[in-house]
């Protein structure tokens, strides 16, 4: 019954973990070839391979898990996706109806555990439920604001057996998603960027769920507006385009920064504006008039940042409704772009190239020379993370994909082996410290047993990047628990899994390293050992404002 | 802020559900509002509740108390109701230990059971009267008090 619904909804992988209280859905799996079930070693692993699967080629990452530790270990997966708006359906077995509530064996309130990281969840303890339920969680996960949503089926529901409903009918009284741009709104946000002096634009990762890039393109060009993205909103507008302002944020470029906070109108589109967006809130963008916020989710309106103008709105839909009405620029603007041009010159990304040491942009450098801006990279968290949203000029979405808002360490191997499942077309390479590395290395298994083409750079510091640089710089320079002093052989570890691995300590190494890896058909693990002070620049320091950004010292 | 202006009433309209108080006050706490008072009941619509919360937003922009409610799915409908044309009644139920309650029956309680250990009376109003009936029945020997969150309707004129 269930697994019919996922063939009716056009599910082709299941990423999971069969366990005491799922055990009727899987002994029924066989007997359905066109779902294409991957185990996993840890729960944790499931969810990240269907956010990662999901992120890579659009369609909804569901996952199987048991009740209690299982579902329970799937908890930081689903906050991941729900942070970044993530379509995920999470199918987990529950205890009997009727031991609900009596502590039975691996019972576990798992609707409890989970509210507040899915966009909705349901515990199904009648089997009439169960074809509207599943039916309904598709479509909430992947309509509106993309979220994951978690089904708790309980075991005697998983055996009994419903009469196929008409799933075309949905009625949900509580979820209306939002149709139509207010068109007067638009005209006006429209022209308030033409008008401005100083505008800029900001897309997040709403620019690319929406498929809006080309809209965003557009407009931007039309109206003169420089366009910076956020984290996840990498790709949404071409890096090396003359009004691209690259990253924002606390380690965004010097010149986006710069531009924000000088603009006089400030257009943010599909984003939440968060803390790691605007630095110190009271500082953020202190010239600016007319803020404009465009976002599906009209709760993002005010959340953090008051708009003057707001459109809840689909991001494609608001700016095609938004161009035809740009008219006449502001005569400032040539001498805003000269403003910004002597900033990108002032404050360039750069580092230190040649300090004896393997640094980690020359790895990235070469990586993404072999990219050639086809092939997905998905970064784990932290300073490895920030280097490679940085360290390249993507020009097309989808190929950065990253655990942005929930900062989730671990991320990077099973996303990346879920959006190989989802993108077999495509290269993927997955860019992870050491640490981040290991908290989910059991997923190598998955990689080998499948013969997964993923590429993992291990960016290898020894110590847990971005808390030693924290420390060094915020706090007191007391290296407090982040020096990484007995990890594994990397080298040795991905022989044991039965895949190929180097390790590269000099320069000259990367190439051939990065050659083997081309070359070898199935996983393969580089190990390089990079200069264990390198550090992320730009980056404002903790509570300070964006103006107060540190940029790379001069050596 | 004033601590006047952070708090809103909340009319909500809501699904059935054995899920759905625990995902309303779940995500109250969790956005750092604070609810001071609730009060649910069926609504004229089968299968659906209607809820009346006193919630204080916290640090949040006082709109966000609405908006975060209406994402939830469970929840059909949210009407904010502060400061409006509205009937806010609350009931209380108290037992005093006097056999003479003449000052509360002028107030506009009724008794509902009278005996050798005390008097059960009961009072609706708006919260400030409510208030102070409480204050009166001080005076009256109060042994136990219960009291409703408020519920309110938009008047008719």
């Amino acid at each position: 019954m269930i697994l019919e619904a996922l063939e009716r909804e056009g599910v082709e992988f299941i990423f999971g973990y069969p366990g005491g209280a799922n055990l009727p859905i899987y002994q029924h799996l066989p007997e359905h070839p066109k779902l294409k079930h991957i185990l996993v070693r840890h729960e944790q692993g499931a969810a990240h391979m269907a956010d990662g699967y999901a992120r890579a080629c659009g369609k909804p990452g569901v996952v199987f898990a048991t009740s209690g530790p299982g579902a329970l270990n799937l908890v930081t997966g689903l906050a991941t996706a729900y942070m970044d708006s993530v379509p995920m359906i999470a199918i987990t077995g529950q205890v009997a109806s009727t031991q609900v509530g009596r502590d039975a064996f691996q019972e576990t309130d798992v609707i409890g555990a989970t509210s507040s990281v899915t966009k909705h969840s349901y515990l199904v303890t009648n089997i009439d439920q169960l074809p509207r339920v599943i039916h309904e969680a598709f479509h909430i996960a992947t309509t509106g604001r993309p979220g994951p949503v978690l089904i708790d089926i309980c075991k005697d529901v998983q055996q009994a057996d419903a009469e196929r409903i008409n799933t075309e009918r949905l009625d949900i009284p509580g979820y209306q998603l939002n149709g139509h741009v207010h068109l007067e709104r638009a005209r006006e946000a429209a022209r308030a960027v033409a008008n401005a002096e100083r505008p800029v634009i900001l897309a997040g990762h709403g620019v690319l769920l929406s498929h809006a890039e080309s809209e965003l393109r557009e407009f931007a060009e039309k109206a003169g507006a420089p366009v910076g993205t956020t984290l996840l909103g990498i790709g949404a507008f071409p890096v090396n385009h003359p009004l691209s302002l690259h990253m924002t944020g606390f380690m965004g470029t010097g010149w986006n920064l710069k531009a924000v906070q000088n603009a006089d109108v400030l257009m943010m589109v599909g984003m939440r504006v968060d803390d790691r967006v605007t630095a110190r809130l009271a500082d953020f963008a202190p010239k600016v008039k007319t803020f404009i916020h465009i976002d599906i989710d009209g709760s993002e309106m005010g959340k953090n940042v008051r708009p003057h103008i707001e459109l809840v709105a689909d991001a494609k839909n608001a700016l095609e409704a938004m161009t035809p009405h740009i008219g006449e620029l502001h005569e400032g603007r040539g001498q805003w772009f000269s403003q910004i041009d002597a900033w990108r010159e002032e404050h360039p990304l750069k580092y230190t190239h040649s300090n004896g040491h393997l640094q980690p942009q020359d790895v990235l450098i070469d990586m993404y020379r072999r990219c050639r801006n086809e092939a997905i990279v998905v970064a784990d968290v932290g300073q490895n993370q920030i280097w490679a949203a940085l360290w390249w000029n993507y020009d097309r979405p989808g190929l950065f994909l990253n655990s942005g808002g929930s900062g989730t360490m671990g991320f990077a191997l099973p996303a990346a082996i879920g959006a190989k499942f989802g993108r077999p077309d495509a290269a993927v390479w997955c860019v992870a410290g050491e640490g981040g590395f290991v908290m989910t290395a059991q997923e190598l298994s998955v990689a080998v047993e499948h013969q997964l083409d993923v590429k993992i750079v291990l960016l290898n510091n020894f110590s847990l990047g971005m808390v030693r640089q924290f420390q060094d710089d915020f706090y007191g320079g007391v290296r407090s628990q982040s020096e990484l002093t007995h990890m594994p052989d990397f080298v040795k570890l991905a022989d044991a899994y039965g895949m190929p691995a180097v390790r590269v300590d000099r320069f000259e190494e990367i190439g051939p390293a990065m050659d083997a890896a081309e070359r070898t058909k199935g996983p393969f693990l580089i190990d390089f050992r990079i200069d264990p002070e390198a550090n992320v620049y730009p980056i404002v320091p903790l509570g300070k404002s964006l103006n107060d950004f540190w940029e790379a010292p001069d050596k | 802020m004033s601590d006047q202006e952070r708090v809103r009433v909340l009319s909500v309209l809501v699904e059935d559900g054995s899920n759905t108080l625990s995902k309303v006050s779940g995500l109250i706490r969790r956005r750092g509002f604070h609810v001071r008072s609730i009060s649910v009941g069926p609504s004229r619509a089968a299968g659906r509740s209607r809820m009346t919360l006193t919630v204080d937003a916290g640090h949040a922009e006082v709109d966000q108390v609405r908006k975060q409610l209406e994402r939830l799915v469970e929840v059909v409908e949210v009407e904010d109701v502060t400061g409006q044309y509205v009937h806010s009644r609350e009931l209380v139920v108290a037992k005093v230990s006097a056999s003479e309650v003449a000052g509360l029956l002028k107030r506009g309680a009724k008794v509902l059971d009278a005996g050798p250990d005390g008097t059960t009376v009961e009072f609706a109003g708006e919260g400030k009267d409510v208030g102070d009936f409480i204050d009166e029945l001080i005076q009256h020997g109060v042994l136990d008090v219960a009291r409703s969150g408020p519920v309110v309707m938009r008047r008719t004129a």
